[in-house]
């Protein structure tokens, strides 16, 4: 109550200082909805919703004048779409901050997001269309005292669904640009970054028990975890680096265990105009960090180890997609990008661009020592673990005239079903897609895209996994401007698998918003269509979905 | 019932700026490539627009938008003098796969890393691509979601337009 009563105020304070232009400012925002229908589908794993509809909605405005901001994002869930988790249901004020953003200084208070370095041991983010939102209600403080130099405290709950976990989460990061804060070094063609972070995170006690109930685990109240980092430039070459590590800490994710975690990612690239190389490798043992020890899904998590994967956006290399085990696991991904000239023969008139990128993960190799309250078991740096991942993809993309253009994808994929929890053998798929644009004549451009997807893997009930089997699809996508476009898919099992996904979607673009209807079945995954990509659920009936910015 | 009074009332309020340009934010901490922490302030164009686009290495009509500027880009520049900044909006996933990047796509444009994306929000994307042509002032002038061939005709259709209504000074 009294919240929404100073949110009132603040609003009436923007409103009457926008209306009036004495005390200046601006009020922006944007508005994002997102409706569905549909009905039962066993073949695709659709349930019908008997709400009829489900709907998310949320509006964020952010009031700004001068150096001064104010914000807040109201958001309802009538009822969260499938996908979402049911505890979204409802609806309020998510988020609301004011924040003071000098040239040396930043203060919010209020919910932030924030992360340090690569968000090893503190990441706060939103993804809307994954209903992740790991927001702190609290106190950031930033502070750049000289050119160079940025130092920053954050402190506060993160959020719940509707509510704020117990945790409290208490971090300080230093980050710092040696060419900026050493004069002599400030022309260097070596451009070096360096930066460390600490996070801690406090919990009450609770009783928990071993796997021996007459025992109850002694639990830490205040978990640590440290990192630091470099970043080293020098002409084409760059080599990244950052380490952390994590104090005991069991929790629900690594089944109580006092084992204390850690995380190492490295890059290293070079690149010139045209060309480029990259390789990256990322260990991380026992690194689920979260604000409350008992939470096993996917809220309150403080930091963030993402996939070293190449994240795909064509259906069928993203059918299975990889997600990071956060409990352990090692990998290694090398990415090359080579563009041929213009003008030479493999080049044509209008160069040729190649990509080939390649990634392995695997488990790590460990000795068990135990269940709760123990150690939980041993791990070699250098030991492997079963393989649960890998992908191999090459790309040709091409201009062949003013008006036609042409990609062309083949990747070979392998998945163990490990990942998601499952048993059985590892999934090995080979993809091809053909990806065609031709601008028929101005303001009428259409688009063509056909993929095959070879698969191991046969359908049964047992597992139940739709997507296995041997599977081809079409799409045709119509663009009238840039303002109008419509698109037919089907994506189709033809052998060792079930499914037939039909799509129909119609969509209108102006400025900066943007709505879009569709028919059909949809398979869970990312998809880009008229030109935007997202994360989409598995329904069969109606979609819609309208977002713009002011 | 009452948040979402609130709620109306602030979408009211919403309508009424709409016809005010905002001002691109100017002290949001995004980085540059080569890893060192800058404020939004260093997007600069001495008094000339700036094409701003949000984008991501995994988002196919972002880089399809990139591409297609790449070819017309000397013209845009010695016609207008327009720059065009791209924010990636990738996160640690692929933030330290950008640069590479860009040098394989050939790419001239100055480009710096949102990898929390805090600039993202403050602009207020939702999807990307998202461009803007941001005035000589610094005020958001244009601004458009998604990508299909032949719409970079209307972001310089905006640059030219920008230029007409608020002659640079420094020119």
């Amino acid at each position: 109550m009294k919240r929404t009563i100073l949110l009132s105020l603040l609003l009436a304070a923007a409103a009457s200082a926008t209306a009036q232009g004495i005390l200046g400012g601006h009020v922006t925002g944007n508005i994002q909805l997102d409706g569905q229908t549909s009905r039962a589908d066993s073949t695709i794993g659709a349930t019908a919703l008997e709400e009829g509809l489900r709907l998310n909605a949320r509006a964020d405005v952010l009031y700004t004048n001068g150096n001064f901001s104010a914000g807040l994002r109201f958001e309802a869930y009538q009822n969260p779409l499938p996908g979402f988790n049911a505890k979204y249901k409802g609806q309020g004020i998510a988020n609301y901050f004011a924040s003071y953003d000098g040239s040396w200084l930043s203060i919010t208070a209020g919910t932030f997001y924030e992360q340090f370095g690569n968000g090893m041991i503190l990441r706060a983010y939103e993804d809307r269309n994954l209903g992740q939102d790991n927001a702190i209600l609290g106190f950031k403080v930033a502070v750049r005292p000289v050119e160079g130099l940025t130092l920053k405290g954050v402190i506060g709950k993160q959020r719940y669904y509707w509510e704020w976990g117990d945790g409290l989460v208490r971090g300080v990061d230093a980050d710092l640009n040696l060419n900026s804060l050493i004069k002599p070094f400030a022309d260097s063609k070596t451009r070096i970054s360096l930066g460390g972070g600490f996070v801690s995170k406090y919990e009450h006690d609770e009783t928990i028990l071993a796997d021996n109930p007459e025992y109850k685990l002694r639990l830490p109240l205040n978990v640590g975890a440290g990192s630091v980092r470099f970043d080293l430039s020098h002409g084409g070459f760059n080599l990244q680096a950052e380490y952390a590590l994590k104090g005991q800490d069991p929790n629900a994710v690594n089944n109580y265990i006092y084992r204390k975690g850690q995380a190492l990612f490295l890059s290293a690239s070079y690149s010139m105009k045209g060309f480029s190389a990259n390789i990256q490798a990322k260990r991380i043992d026992n690194m689920a960090y979260k604000s409350v020890r008992s939470e096993s899904g996917e809220m309150l998590y403080i930091n963030y180890t993402p996939a070293i994967t190449r994240q795909h956006t064509y259906a069928f290399l993203s059918i299975y997609p990889y997600a990071t085990q956060a409990t352990g696991e090692q990998g290694l991904q090398a990415d090359f990008m080579y563009k041929i000239k213009k003008g030479t023969a493999l080049g044509g008139k209008y160069g040729t661009d190649l990509h080939l990128n390649a990634s392995a993960i695997c488990g790590l190799k460990t000795n068990a020592i135990g269940g709760k309250g123990t150690l939980g078991y041993d791990s070699p740096f250098f030991g492997l673990g079963n393989l649960y991942y890998s992908d191999i993809n090459f790309e040709v993309a091409k201009k062949v005239s003013p008006k036609v253009k042409f990609a062309a994808t083949y990747a070979w994929q392998q998945f163990n079903p490990v990942v998601e929890g499952h048993s059985g053998s590892i999934h090995s798929n080979h993809v091809i897609v053909a990806d065609v644009t031709w601008k028929a004549a101005p303001k009428h451009v259409l688009r063509f895209e056909a993929e095959w997807l070879g698969s191991n893997s046969k359908y049964s009930t047992d597992t139940d996994d739709k997507r296995a089997g041997d599977w081809i699809m079409g799409l045709i996508e119509y663009n009238f401007t840039s303002k109008f476009f419509v698109s037919l898919s089907d994506q189709y099992c033809y052998h060792d698998g079930i499914g037939n996904y039909y799509n129909i979607s119609l969509g209108y673009t102006h400025k900066a918003t943007r709505i879009t209807v569709g028919y059909g079945k949809q398979r869970e995954g990312i998809i880009c269509i008229g030109g935007v990509c997202r994360q989409v659920p598995a329904a069969n009936g109606l979609t819609f979905s309208l977002s713009t910015s002011f | 019932m009452k948040h979402f009074v609130i709620t109306l009332f602030a979408l009211m309020l919403a309508t009424v700026a709409v016809a005010q340009n905002a001002q691109m934010p100017e002290n949001v901490s995004i980085k540059s490539l080569d890893g060192k922490t800058v404020q939004s302030s260093v997007i600069q164009n001495d008094g000339k627009p700036i094409i701003l686009s949000f984008w991501a290495t995994w988002c196919k009509p972002c880089n399809k938008e990139l591409d297609a500027i790449k070819e017309v880009y000397e013209e845009w520049q010695e016609e207008t003098g327009v720059k065009l900044v791209a924010i990636s909006i990738d996160d640690a996933r692929s933030s330290s796969r950008v640069k590479p990047w860009v040098d394989g796509k050939a790419w001239d444009y100055e480009v710096y890393l949102d990898p929390n994306q805090d600039f993202k929000r403050a602009m207020n994307v939702v999807n990307v691509p998202h461009t803007f042509v941001i005035d000589g002032k610094g005020q958001i002038v244009w601004q458009h979601t998604s990508y299909v061939e032949g719409s970079e005709e209307e972001v310089i259709e905006a640059v030219r337009k920008a230029m007409a209504e608020q002659p640079s000074d420094k020119q």
